[in-house]
């Protein structure tokens, strides 16, 4: 039992050991000698962002621009309020060229090369000289993506590259709820479909089912890019009353807003990181909206799961080795304490190698034999009895010392058939240990 | 500071480990040693009761029993003790053939 415990302690300890062991791998991912060969670069075009517009060469644009103060190359999406621009400028001399959105990098490249023009739009990005400037607010982006309309960065960056004061902010974009008819539309299609896609908007499809709203099946309402010069159309709220609990999602070109349960919690949050982080590369590209939508879904996602906000965190499974690492060394030391202890007892206990059975009967009938027929011997048996006497002693000294039983008994053994011998030949049959010890035992 | 308690606790179960072989295995050797010392004492003995009893001087006795006395003043192990033995023996049965006649 006690042998068994050792073991399992012994057992318990190495198992421990080897956990720890293989606890201490660690993580430095360095390579330098291994570096594997980088995956080919994402192709461009690949997520549909190309809308396949073509420019002129760049001789023909410095000759477009050089004719016209304003050129807007076919394709073109952005606007602005000219008044405003006049203002920002100061009467300086103000050559702005529009190019569309999507283009190849080396059409890009050859618009953002035209050293005649003082602005170069490209989709809605705007830059020039060596500038460019970018929306960094809500209010800005509103502007900009659903409605193409950049006169906020375009009167800043006039404003600065004529070191004039810079501009006043642009006023925020004006709003509407939608008429009887527009609802109508957009809920018949919702509630049969789930999504309503107006006309020119690119959502082709909106995905079943996204981890973004777990349990909720969200609605979706796709818009092209809207006039700037007239309120924008308020579809969230108006359809969050017709459809309370759910989540809806709204999209005005490339322009994504929320409404429905915990709009408040994370919609602002998705808009500041999804814009301030792909506003760059929306505002050059013609992304269809579908990916976009997919790209603005798994942010939200990514929030939801981030634990912002006192929501409460992902179900994470009990992982006992995490919790019991730090416990790891006094485990092993308590098996090794306790091992000791188990070995310490083995060790220690008072073991004797025989039971000493039967020993000192034997002993005491033989020495009384010994002695009741010392009297009667003389040369022979005289030597004889010495031997057996002597066998005795030996046999005793064996026995006070623990020595195994087999040997107190071979030298019994031995004592007896001396003392048998003398019997023999005394010519007593009476005193042969045998009859002797059976008398006296009876 | 766990790994101070690392190293000690692998000290101590080497230690432990290594002990509970080693000290039953002395244990026992020393067991086997006395048991043979006593059984060559026991015919040392014998044999000495023997020659005193004996009639005739047997010179290849004494010289056996010599050498087993001289074995066991040397107190070697237990192949010592059992060649002391074994001449204590030899010696003995000469002489008690001798007295036999």
């Amino acid at each position: 039992m006690v042998e068994r415990a050792r073991w399992i302690l012994l057992a318990a300890a190495v198992a421990v050991l080897v956990t720890f062991l293989l606890v201490q791998k660690q993580s430095t991912d360095v390579s330098y000698g291994q570096a594997p060969a980088a995956k080919d670069p994402i192709p461009e075009g690949s997520a549909g962002e190309l809308s396949g517009a073509t420019v002129p060469s760049a001789e023909q644009l410095t000759a477009l621009v050089k004719a016209s103060p304003v050129v807007r190359l076919p394709g073109s999406i952005a606007t602005w309020d000219d008044r405003a621009v006049k203002a920002a400028a100061g009467g300086a001399d103000v050559r702005i060229l529009v190019a569309p959105p999507g283009l190849k990098k080396e059409d890009s490249d050859r618009v953002h090369d035209v050293d005649a023009a003082t602005v170069r739009v490209v989709g809605t990005e705007v830059s020039g000289g060596i500038l460019q400037a970018s929306a960094d607010r809500a209010d800005e982006w509103i502007h900009q993506f659903a409605t193409g309309d950049v006169t906020e960065s375009l009167t800043t960056l006039i404003a600065h590259l004529n070191h004039q004061p810079e501009a006043p902010d642009q006023p925020a974009l004006a709003r509407r709820d939608p008429t009887a008819a527009e609802l109508a539309a957009a809920t018949a299609d919702l509630r049969t479909t789930g999504r309503f896609v107006a006309p020119g908007a690119t959502l082709k499809d909106a995905p079943a089912t996204t981890a973004a709203f777990p349990g909720a099946q969200p609605l979706y309402v796709a818009l092209p890019q809207q006039p700037a010069d007239r309120p924008l159309v308020h579809f969230g709220p108006a359809l969050a009353r017709e459809f309370p609990g759910r989540p809806i999602v709204v999209m005005y070109g490339s322009w994504v807003e929320y409404d429905g349960p915990s709009a408040a919690a994370f919609a602002d949050v998705a808009t500041a990181s999804f814009y301030g982080q792909f506003g760059d590369r929306l505002s050059q590209y013609a992304y269809p909206q579908r990916n976009v939508l997919g790209a603005w879904l798994d942010r939200v996602t990514a929030i939801r799961y981030a634990g912002l906000f006192d929501r409460p965190l992902p179900y994470v499974p009990f992982d006992p080795l995490r919790v019991a690492l730090p416990a790891l060394p006094w485990l092993f030391a308590a098996c090794a304490v306790g091992f000791l202890a188990l070995s310490a007892s083995r060790v220690l206990r008072p073991g004797r190698p025989g039971t000493g059975a039967g020993v000192p009967a034997r002993l005491a009938g033989l020495t009384a034999l010994a002695v009741e027929i010392s009297g009667l011997t003389d040369g022979a048996s005289a030597a004889s009895l010495t031997r057996g006497i002597t066998r005795l002693t030996a046999a005793r000294a064996a026995f006070d010392e623990n020595l195994p039983d087999k040997h107190v008994h071979g030298l019994l053994d031995a004592a007896e058939s001396e003392l048998d011998t003398t019997a023999g030949l005394l010519g007593r049959a009476d005193y042969r240990p045998a009859a002797f010890l059976q008398g006296r035992l009876a | 500071m766990t790994g101070v308690v690392w190293v000690l606790a692998a000290v101590v179960i080497a230690v432990a480990g290594c002990g509970a072989v080693a000290v039953p295995r002395l244990r026992d050797r020393d067991l086997r040693r006395r048991t043979a010392w006593s059984a060559a004492r026991a015919a040392i003995e014998s044999a000495t009761v023997s020659r005193d009893a004996a009639a005739g001087t047997r010179p290849e006795a004494e010289q056996l029993l010599a050498r087993a006395e001289t074995i066991a003043a040397a107190h070697g192990g237990p192949r010592a003790a059992r060649a002391a033995e074994d001449h204590a023996r030899r010696a003995d049965a000469l002489w008690q053939e001798a007295t036999r006649g």
